[in-house]
């Protein structure tokens, strides 16, 4: 029986692998083509999973928040302040500053989260000043930055947007918070 | 008998001299001195962690309604709960210690040169992946200091110019601490960190056993003796002394100074005094130095000069044409570490 012709198991040999001006050959070239076809599979494979990881676990859009009622306008005499609580619990403070409720500023609504890192701040009633006592920032009564990091990078406490609707006065509070979930199980 | 081992030798077919060929690793004779074995004390706290973790994780729940109650039936109710998560802060504690003196050690003997580089850069990545398993562990107590520690961490990724946001999002889940945040932490604390650790540490572990430890000679040795000792038994013997007084030191330190109860995270009140676990203390005193970006900057550039120290290193040699300028930068960094730390240690706010 006459042996069969060529490399029955696909090994290459010189005759087949280049012709005598350096092309490649057919086979070659196929055999490349498979190589990238296979890599480029994979890769889009593959990278396709992991993009749908990543994008599984970036968040996805959560409640972004919603306009609240604080008081009417009667309630805010111009200089004086009040506490209020969002219903995800975050504490803010609003006030008035002037008596003409159109004008710019009459009323401001100031978040009592540190613009620096996230904290708390709270009011120190004898020194004037909101503080934050995890970097030692300090803020005015109106939430300009007056000592520590915010200070040196110019930041001042959040204004939450106000809007006056009529006789009232509305405030825009983010979504909810975990502080919410806590307060439920303590309840 | 030997039919016994006849069976066993046919079903595993590796024979002791396979065996001793594989692990006896000619050791210089510095490695008697137990300060410079300092990298298996790491390795020996993290088996400590992993069984002390699972332990653990029998009985935590990382819903921030639970959590801490939890963490406070483990310490208080479970049997013997006290000792296990005592056992596992204070064997985390010693972790980072013992990898920040190990990383020294190297530094300070100039371990990392030529042709070791890589296994610094390695080394450095097993760096941030302890400090952020510590991180995430104490966040997981749920506690004021984990519920302050994370926010603020949050929000010091969403500082780093380009990927800070991205990164903000997908530590917390969301814009702010949310109920979806706690998972995140436990399953990074618990598999992810855990997992790329031990990764880590078999090809940091593989590039020690490919270039050979590097050898340091001393005056006052004598020349007579062998440069070298075997790995198995004496070097193996030295590593279980060193397991034997830690098992000791962590079981002194869990019954004497037992992990505690901070007071339940309370996302409306930051305490009047926060202060996130010592190490991190260097950090919170930089970030109270400078604005926000000046800080996360210049952190990420030491971090990043950290990585590439031995090209660094390279560099300031033929730039100074003194071969221990590594060595001043080194003292005045190692000043600088134990400064701002004490720093903030000693100090309210």
């Amino acid at each position: 029986m006459q042996e069969p012709s060529g490399d029955i198991r696909g090994e290459r040999t010189d005759a087949v692998e280049s012709r005598p001006d350096g092309s490649e050959s057919r086979r070659g070239f196929l055999e490349h083509a498979a190589g990238v076809t296979m890599a480029g599979g994979l890769t889009a494979g593959y990278g396709m999973l992991v993009s749908h990881a990543v994008r599984f676990l970036y968040p996805s859009e959560t409640d972004p928040g919603s306009w609240q009622f604080v008081c009417t306008l009667d309630d805010l005499q111009p200089g004086d302040s009040m506490p209020f609580t969002t219903p995800a619990g975050a504490k803010l403070v609003v006030a008035r500053q002037a008596e003409d409720p159109a004008q710019d500023d009459a009323f401001i609504a100031l978040s009592s989260v540190c613009p620096h890192l996230g904290c708390k701040v709270h009011w120190e009633a004898n020194n004037e000043r909101f503080f934050c006592p995890c970097h030692n920032g300090a803020f005015d009564a109106q939430g300009n930055p007056i000592a520590g990091p915010p200070k040196a990078a110019g930041q001042s406490l959040t204004r939450f947007p106000l809007r006056i609707e009529g006789n009232l006065l509305m405030v825009w509070v983010p979504g909810t918070g975990i502080s919410e979930v806590i307060s439920e199980t303590n309840a | 008998m030997s039919r016994l081992n006849a069976w066993i030798q046919e079903r595993i077919p590796v024979h002791g001299d396979q065996l001793r060929e594989l692990t006896n690793e000619p050791v210089p004779n510095h490695l008697k001195r137990w300060w410079f074995a300092l990298g298996g004390t790491p390795a020996y706290l993290f088996v400590v962690q992993v069984v002390t973790g699972i332990l653990l994780a029998f009985y935590y729940q990382s819903s921030p309604s639970a959590a801490w109650e939890s963490v406070r039936y483990i310490t208080e109710d479970a049997r013997y709960g006290w000792y296990i998560r005592s056992l596992h802060k204070w064997a985390a504690t010693l972790m980072i210690a013992s990898v920040i003196l190990h990383q020294m050690r190297v530094y300070f003997t100039a371990a990392y040169r030529r042709p070791r580089e890589l296994n610094w850069v390695i080394g450095m990545c097993l760096l941030m992946c302890t400090l952020l398993t510590g991180f995430t562990g104490y966040s997981l107590v749920f506690e004021q200091l984990s519920y302050w520690g994370a926010t603020v961490a949050a929000n010091i990724s969403d500082a780093v110019p380009v990927i800070g946001s991205f990164g903000k999002q997908m530590l917390l889940a969301g814009d702010t601490y949310n109920e979806r945040t706690l998972p995140r932490f436990y399953i990074l604390h618990a598999a992810v960190l855990p997992t790329t650790i031990i990764l880590l540490m078999a090809v940091h572990i593989t590039f020690i056993r490919l270039h050979g430890v590097t050898e340091l000679h001393f005056e006052d040795e004598s020349p007579d003796e062998p440069d070298h000792f075997n790995f198995f038994p004496d070097h193996l013997l030295t590593e279980l002394t060193i397991g034997l007084v830690l098992m000791i030191l962590l079981s002194a330190l869990a019954t004497v100074l037992p992990a505690t109860m901070g007071p339940r995270a309370n996302p409306l009140v930051t305490p009047e005094v926060i202060k996130p676990e010592w190490f991190f203390y260097v950090s919170f005193r930089w970030l109270k130095l400078f604005s926000l970006s000046v800080a996360v900057i210049s952190t990420g550039f030491i971090i990043a000069a950290m990585f590439v120290w031995p090209w660094i290193d390279r560099l300031l040699i033929r730039l100074t044409r003194n071969e221990d300028a590594s060595v001043y930068v080194g003292i005045v960094a190692t000043f600088l570490l134990i400064g701002l730390t004490v720093w903030e240690a000693v100090v309210t706010h």
